[in-house]
């Protein structure tokens, strides 16, 4: 089982500009992945495509032996719910909702906010927030909020944790503490990690680094 | 996706609190102002449903054309004839050709449950100095209260008293003023050129309409003895069964004959035209509330999914499909309409219960329940409901497809925060 990207070319915007070329790779189960590449170079695109947000122009993405652009989108829907997790540069979070609610938020699509309520709890503390569960994300600072999107992004336990930039809008210390935490989830759970980053430091962290120029994988 | 909805409404409460009130106020308004105007309406029909015959059988009442003479003039020798003077006019009779025949028809009929021959002929009243021309109905004193209310309405003596015959009357209340008469006086009727004929007065009716009660009720044979028309009859007034089947039944019989056979509802066609232009009215004046209801709501609804545009991407990465998502933003609307229509009808129904306690006594149904009369006809409530939820269905349909069709790619990468 692997996340595969065959030929995969991506244009954007009218006139058609080419944002990825013939890109062709295999990420294993287990790996952790840094894409990396200057602002511009495509990685975030490529990140979205092999999490199925976005659709290739030209090529296919096969998850675990399922070619994505084949599938209905309910069961992408479905596929995402249950094997996926995002991290985003911002945290994203729901502002209505507290941050237990907003851990929840996966497991209530698939009916199974009940069952996860406790691993959800579990993850808040894991992460140094089990004192603030029920606080609305305006309550909680930048990294507090961050290592809630991570939590609500593994509440799952998904296959697949799709990262980009997640230290991206946080200071030192607190990108420190987001790092340990997917490196955590990559080591001790065997999520499989694809992390967009521009941080060299941040990148080395991962077991292999796919460097983008101008839309092509020039290492992999 | 309830579960969001409702914390999206309650963090913006100013807002929801702005979209109910268009819808509840909507709704509390179509219960209150049809409440009070069909409530007076279904009294009116009452009226005239109870108080009346359900269908009256009249004198021929015929209007020449220019061709009504033809036959009479040529029989068949001409296929078309051209009058230099066309004729016109009516061709009418005063009296009921043959009611035999009708007593016969209507004894026979299951559909019907009674009826009663009537004379009214215009008479002059008079006491004392006091001279009121006014309406004699000479009628069957016992058939007549099976027909109509009339009884009900008597407020001095009975109705049955006129049965024992011996130039009896009983006079309506504006009548009785008029003349300055009271109960067991005799009073004087006449026709134009006739000798005044002394009548006693054996009681009093008020129905609280001033036209009918300025008018007086006699024994039919002395009012055709009055009037000189021995054994004739101009309408005979019949109570059927299922009122609501009087306009087909007296379009039937009105091809039975010549006379003019008219249902209680063909008589007042124009109150019924009346009753459709207020509702045309109280549609077009609660429709107009409804859809400023429904523009408050669009446009609240519209700016919500234009400020959660980051919420829908971070729900689609999480696995929400594009049902979802619209049913997140379509469910909003619905709970607005659904409260919105809770709190406007139990408004709407107290607001009618305090309309009921408000006297009112000066109109032409005094004689009523003496407050306002208000409808608490189901309809009412079930069509308040329906149009305030329709106005907000279609209010939360456009933004909750507007939702639907954003992607969350294009959130992420215009940035959305």
């Amino acid at each position: 089982m692997s996340l595969i990207a065959h030929k995969v070319h991506k244009t954007l915007g009218e006139p058609p500009t080419k944002v990825l070329t013939d890109i062709n790779f295999e990420i294993k189960d287990g790996e952790f992945v840094a894409l990396t590449g200057r602002s511009g170079s495509g990685k975030s695109t490529l990140l979205y495509l092999l999490s199925s947000l976005d659709t290739p122009t030209q090529g296919y993405i096969e998850i675990d032996k399922h070619n994505v652009s084949q599938m209905t989108k309910l069961e992408v829907c479905k596929f995402r719910n249950e094997q996926m997790g995002f991290v985003f540069q911002f945290h994203y979070l729901i502002a209505e909702l507290s941050a237990l609610e907003n851990v929840l938020m996966p497991a209530k699509k698939a009916g199974l906010a009940d069952k996860k309520k406790n691993y959800a709890q579990d993850l808040l503390k894991q992460f140094g927030l089990a004192d603030k569960p029920h606080r609305l994300p305006r309550q909680l600072s930048g990294g507090e909020q961050q290592r809630v999107a991570i939590a609500r992004a593994l509440v799952m336990q998904p296959k697949y944790l799709f990262a980009d930039e997640p230290t991206g809008s946080l200071d030192s210390h607190n990108s420190e503490v987001v790092m340990n935490i997917i490196r955590e989830a990559n080591q001790n759970l065997g999520t499989t990690v694809i992390m967009v980053t521009h941080d060299v430091g941040f990148a080395k962290q991962a077991r292999r680094q796919i460097h983008l120029v101008d839309g092509k994988v020039v290492s992999s | 996706m309830t579960f969001l909805a409702v914390k999206y409404l309650l963090a913006r409460r100013r807002q929801t609190v702005l979209m109910l009130l268009g819808i509840f106020f909507g709704t509390a308004a179509y219960v209150a102002i049809s409440g009070f105007m069909l409530g007076f309406r279904e009294y009116l029909v009452e009226q005239l449903i109870n108080n009346n015959a359900h269908i009256h059988i009249q004198a021929r009442e015929e209007f020449l054309t220019n061709h009504s003479l033809d036959h009479s003039f040529y029989k068949k020798a001409y296929d078309y004839i051209f009058w230099s003077t066309p004729p016109s006019g009516r061709k009418d009779s005063a009296i009921v050709e043959n009611p035999q025949l009708w007593y016969e028809r209507l004894r026979n009929d299951p559909r019907v449950v009674a009826y009663s021959p009537q004379l009214t002929t215009s008479v002059i009243f008079s006491k004392g100095k006091a001279t009121v021309p006014a309406t004699l109905i000479g009628c069957d004193p016992l058939q007549q209260t099976k027909v109509t209310t009339i009884g009900e309405y008597i407020t001095q003596g009975k109705f049955s008293d006129l049965a024992v015959g011996g130039n009896r009357v009983i006079l309506g209340d504006e009548l009785m003023n008029r003349l300055g008469a009271r109960v067991s006086e005799n009073i004087f009727l006449s026709l134009a050129n006739s000798a005044p004929i002394p009548f006693k007065v054996v009681g009093i009716y008020k129905t609280g309409n001033k036209l009918a009660d300025a008018s007086a009720y006699g024994a039919i044979g002395d009012v055709q003895r009055v009037s000189k028309s021995s054994n004739k009859v101009n309408e005979i007034a019949v109570k059927l069964v299922d009122h609501s089947q009087a306009s087909a039944i007296a379009s039937t019989w009105a091809k039975l004959g010549l006379e003019k056979v008219q249902s209680w509802d063909q008589v007042n066609a124009n109150i019924f035209e009346i009753f459709k232009i207020q509702d045309a009215v109280r549609f077009l004046s609660i429709g107009a509330i409804m859809v400023v209801a429904a523009f408050g709501i669009y446009n609240v609804l519209n700016m919500t999914v234009m400020q959660k545009k980051k919420d829908v991407a971070i729900l689609h990465s999480m696995g929400y499909s594009t049902k979802d998502i619209v049913s997140l933003f379509f469910t909003q609307g619905i709970i607005l309409g659904f409260t919105g229509v809770i709190l406007g009808l139990s408004f709407g129904y107290v607001f009618c219960l305090y309309l009921q306690t408000i006297p009112f006594g000066g109109g032409p149904t005094a004689v009523g329940t003496g407050y306002l009369m208000v409808s608490f006809n189901p309809a009412i409530y079930v069509q308040a409901a329906g149009l305030a939820f329709l106005a907000a269905t279609i209010a939360s349909v456009l933004p909750a497809y507007a939702a639907g069709k954003l992607t969350p790619i294009e959130i992420i990468r215009s940035g959305a925060e």
